[in-house]
C-alpha cells in the first residue's frame, strides 16, 4: 500500500512539473491557437538564464525565475511583432515553419554561448526530500508543483476575470467580433505571447535543478508539453494542469507496475485514448467554432 | 594548431529532384543507379591504393549537434590535437594532414550519407570513426563496402564485430563484453561473507550498455548473487524517481547500471532523494563524464565504480604529454572521449607510417598483425577488429576518478568498500 501511495505522490509531483513546463504552450496553442514550435526553445533559454544566475551569482533558480521572466516576456513581444503577427496575416500555417526555424536558431545560439556539455543547477534542495513517515516527497519536485499550482491559478484568474483575459478569449474565438467591440486582436496577441514566453521562466527554473540539460533538450519537452495541452483540452488552463498530473501519475504507475520501458509510450497512449473518447480534450468545452468546423 | 590542419565544417547537402512521367523517372533512376555504381567502383579502386601529393585528407562525420554533441566536441578536439601534432612533426608520408569533418546531428541515416559523401564525393584518403555504436554501425558498414580502413574511437557493442568486417578496428582496450571482467575479478576475490548477496540491474536500451549488463547478470548469478530487480529503460527516460523507489523497495546490496549519458547522474540524484545508498554501485560510462560530480554532488561520487578506456593518470607512454598538450590547446583537461579519438588517430598514424603508403588493405593487414602503443596502453586486435585486452576498473575516491585495476595501470592501491552513504540525502 505504501508503495502505491509513494508512486502516486511521485506521479502527482512530476505531473505538476509537466504542467509547469506546459504553461506557455497552454496560452499560445490552447488559447491563441498558434502552434508555437519554439516554445520548447523558450523553455530551454529560460533554463540557461536561471542556471547562469545561480552559477554566477548564487541566486536560487526559483528566485531567478522572477528576474528572467521580464527579458523572456520582452523576447516574446519582439518575436510576436517581428515574426508571428506578420505571418498570421499571410498564412497562419507558416507560423509552424517559422517558429520551428526559430527553435533551431535558438538551439545553435545556446550551443555557441554555453557549449554542448550537460549542465544542471544544484541548490541545496536538489537532492533532498521531505520524509513523512515512510513517504518521500522530493523537495525540488514539490517546489515545482507548488509553482505550477500558483501559476495555473494566476493565469486562470487573469484569463477569466480581467479585461485583458476576456479580450484574449474574444480575440482568439472570434477576431472580427472582437474588433467590433474595440478589441484589437494583434495587440492582444502581442500581450499574451509575451506572457506565455515570460511564464517559461518558471518551467525553466524547475528544469535547471531537476534535470541535466543541453541545448537540444527542448525536443523532449516540446513533445511532452504538446501532449499535456492536447489531453487537457485546448484553451483550458486548469485542464493543462490536470492533464500534467494525469500524465505524471500514468507514467509513475506504468514504471512501477508495468514496465519501465513502457513509461515513455504513456503520453502517446494517453492522447490516443483521450482523443478517441473526448476529442476536444478532457476539460475543453465544445464551442460553436468547433461544432461548425 | 595551424590553420591548415583541418578544413571548415560542411553541412550535409541533400539533393532534390523534380517529378516527371513515370517512364522518365524510371530512366532517370536507372541512370542515377548506374552513375552511383560507377562512382562506387571508382572510389573502391581509388581507395585500394591511392598515392598523391598535397594534403592527406582524413574524413569523418561526428554528431557535433544533437544528443551527443558534448561527446563529439571533445572527440573532435582529440582528433584536432592529433592532427596538429602529426603536422608539427612533418605530417604523414611527408604530407600535411587535413581533417574533413561533417556533422550528422546524431542521426544514423545522416552518418551513412556523410561517409558515402566523404568517400565518393570528397574523395578522402583515409577515414576515422565517429562516436557511439549507433553511429559507428552504419559508418563502418559503408567503409567496409568501399574497402576503406575504419578505425573507430567509440562503438564497443559486440554486435559491431560480428559482421565479418576485416577493415574495422576499435581503438579502445576492451569492448562491452569484456567491460565487467575486472570488476567481477575484484568482487570474486572478496571473502564470501563480504560479497553482496543481492543485486539490482538497470540499463539503458543501448548497444553499448545492455550487453554489458547481460554479462554482469550471468556471471554474478554464478557467484551466488541473487537478482532482485531488473529493468531496461528507453534512452529518452529523464525522470528516475519512480524507478529509484522500486529499486530501493527491492533493497539490493549492489546496483549495476548500464548508464550512457546523463541517465547515470539522474538515477543517483533520485537515489539521493530517497536516501537509499547501496553498498556497491557500478555504473558504466556516466561516472567518467566531466559533469557527473557536479550533477550528483561532489561528495556523493565517493566509492562509485565505473569502467574506463582511458585515465589521465595512467602511466602509458605519451599519456601525460597528451594531457598537457590538450590542456594547453583547449584550456581544459581532456575527457575520455577526447582521449579515445586521439588514440584512434594514433592507431591510424602508426599503420600509415609502418606501411609507407595509402593502401587500405595493406593498412588493415598491418594492424591485424601488429601491436600499437597508444595512450590507452598497447592495442592489439583479433581478426574482427575486436581489441584483445581489458579496459580499466576505476572508482571515485576523494573527488578523483582513480584506476584500481589492472595493477599495471592502477593509480590507487585501495578500494572503497562499502560505498559511504549520500552526503546530502
Amino acid at each position: 500500500m505504501i508503495a502505491l501511495v509513494q508512486t502516486l505522490v511521485f506521479g502527482v509531483l512530476i505531473g505538476g512539473v509537466y504542467a509547469l513546463m506546459a504553461t506557455g504552450l497552454t496560452l499560445t496553442f490552447g488559447v491563441m491557437k498558434i502552434v508555437n514550435m519554439a516554445q520548447g526553445a523558450f523553455l530551454i533559454v529560460s533554463t540557461y538564464l536561471c542556471y547562469t544566475l545561480w552559477d554566477q551569482f548564487g541566486i536560487d533558480p526559483i528566485v531567478a525565475a522572477f528576474i528572467v521572466m521580464a527579458p523572456m516576456a520582452a523576447l516574446g513581444l519582439v518575436i510576436y511583432k517581428v515574426v508571428i503577427e506578420r505571418l498570421q496575416r499571410i498564412d497562419p500555417g507558416l507560423t509552424i515553419v517559422a517558429t520551428f526555424a526559430l527553435a533551431l536558431v535558438a538551439e545553435a545560439l545556446l550551443a555557441l554561448a554555453w557549449g554542448p556539455n550537460q549542465k544542471t543547477a544544484t541548490p541545496e534542495y536538489f537532492n533532498q526530500a521531505i520524509h513523512l513517515g515512510q513517504l518521500v516527497v522530493p523537495r525540488g519536485q514539490f517546489y515545482a508543483c507548488v509553482l505550477a499550482v500558483v501559476i495555473t491559478v494566476v493565469l486562470q484568474v487573469a484569463v477569466k476575470r480581467t479585461w485583458l483575459g476576456r479580450s484574449i478569449t474574444a480575440a482568439a474565438e472570434n477576431p472580427e467580433g472582437a474588433r467590433l467591440i474595440g478589441v484589437e486582436p494583434a495587440r492582444v496577441g502581442a500581450w499574451i505571447f509575451a506572457i506565455a514566453t515570460g511564464s517559461t521562466a518558471f518551467g525553466g527554473a524547475a528544469l535547471s535543478f531537476l534535470y541535466q540539460f543541453t541545448p537540444d533538450t527542448q525536443d523532449v519537452w516540446l513533445g511532452l508539453t504538446l501532449s499535456v495541452v492536447i489531453v487537457g483540452g485546448l484553451g483550458s488552463i486548469p485542464g493543462a494542469f490536470a492533464a500534467g498530473v494525469l500524465l505524471g501519475v500514468a507514467e509513475a504507475l506504468t514504471t512501477t507496475y508495468v514496465s519501465v520501458r513502457w513509461a515513455t509510450a504513456v503520453p502517446a497512449l494517453l492522447i490516443l485514448v483521450v482523443l478517441t473518447i473526448r476529442p476536444q480534450g478532457l476539460f475543453a468545452r465544445t464551442t460553436r467554432q468547433d461544432a461548425a468546423s | 594548431m595551424s590553420d591548415d590542419s583541418h578544413v571548415p565544417l560542411k553541412s550535409p547537402r541533400r539533393q532534390l529532384t523534380d517529378g516527371g512521367s513515370r517512364g522518365r523517372r524510371r530512366r532517370r533512376f536507372r541512370a542515377v543507379a548506374i552513375a552511383a555504381a560507377v562512382v562506387t567502383t571508382l572510389a573502391g579502386c581509388a581507395a585500394a591504393g591511392s598515392t598523391g601529393s598535397g594534403p592527406l585528407t582524413i574524413g569523418m562525420s561526428l554528431p557535433l549537434t544533437g544528443a551527443a554533441a558534448d561527446v563529439a566536441k571533445a572527440g573532435y578536439e582529440g582528433y584536432q590535437l592529433w592532427a596538429a601534432q602529426v603536422n608539427a612533426a612533418g605530417g604523414l608520408l611527408g604530407r600535411q594532414v587535413k581533417l574533413d569533418v561533417l556533422d550528422d546531428g546524431f542521426d544514423p541515416n545522416q552518418t551513412g550519407t556523410d561517409y558515402t559523401r566523404l568517400i565518393s564525393q570528397d574523395k578522402v584518403d583515409l577515414l576515422l570513426g565517429t562516436f557511439s555504436s549507433l553511429l559507428n554501425a552504419p559508418a563502418s558498414a559503408i567503409a567496409a563496402r568501399q574497402q576503406m580502413l575504419y578505425v573507430e574511437p567509440s562503438g564497443g557493442a559486440a554486435s559491431l564485430f560480428d559482421r565479418g568486417f576485416t577493415n574495422l578496428f576499435f581503438a579502445q582496450p576492451g569492448t562491452t563484453e569484456t567491460l565487467p571482467d575486472l570488476f567481477l575479478t575484484w568482487l570474486g576475490a572478496l571473502p564470501v561473507d563480504q560479497r553482496p548477496k543481492t543485486a539490482a540491474y538497470l540499463t539503458q536500451d543501448d548497444p553499448s550498455a545492455s550487453p554489458a549488463i547481460a554479462v554482469f547478470k550471468t556471471r554474478l548469478r554464478a557467484l551466488g548473487v541473487t537478482q532482485v530487480y531488473d529493468q531496461t529503460y528507453d534512452p529518452s527516460t529523464s525522470n528516475f524517481d519512480s524507478i529509484a523507489a522500486s529499486v530501493a523497495q527491492s533493497a539490493p546490496e549492489m546496483i549495476i547500471q548500464g548508464a550512457v549519458t546523463s541517465d547515470g547522474a539522474q538515477f543517483v540524484r533520485s537515489l539521493e532523494k530517497l536516501n537509499f545508498s547501496p553498498r556497491i554501485l557500478f555504473q558504466t560510462k556516466s561516472p567518467s563524464d566531466g559533469g557527473y560530480p557536479g550533477a550528483v554532488g561532489p561528495k556523493n561520487t565517493e566509492g562509485v565504480f565505473t569502467s574506463q578506456a582511458w585515465n589521465a593518470k595512467a602511466a602509458y607512454p605519451g599519456n601525460s604529454e597528451f594531457v598537457s598538450a590538450y590542456t594547453k590547446m583547449f584550456g581544459s583537461a581532456p575527457s575520455e572521449d577526447a582521449a579515445n579519438s586521439y588514440t584512434a588517430g594514433q592507431v591510424l598514424g602508426a599503420a600509415v607510417k609502418a606501411v609507407g603508403r595509402i593502401d587500405q588493405k595493406a593498412l588493415a593487414a598491418w594492424l591485424h598483425a601488429n601491436t600499437v602503443d597508444t595512450i590507452v596502453g598497447p592495442l592489439k586486435w583479433d581478426g574482427r577488429g575486436d581489441p584483445i585486452g581489458l579496459g580499466l576498473l576505476s572508482q571515485w575516491q576523494n573527488g578523483t576518478l582513480r584506476v584500481v585495476a589492472p595493477k599495471s595501470a592502477a593509480t590507487s592501491t585501495t578500494v572503497v568498500n562499502p560505498k559511504p552513504g549520500w552526503a546530502n540525502g
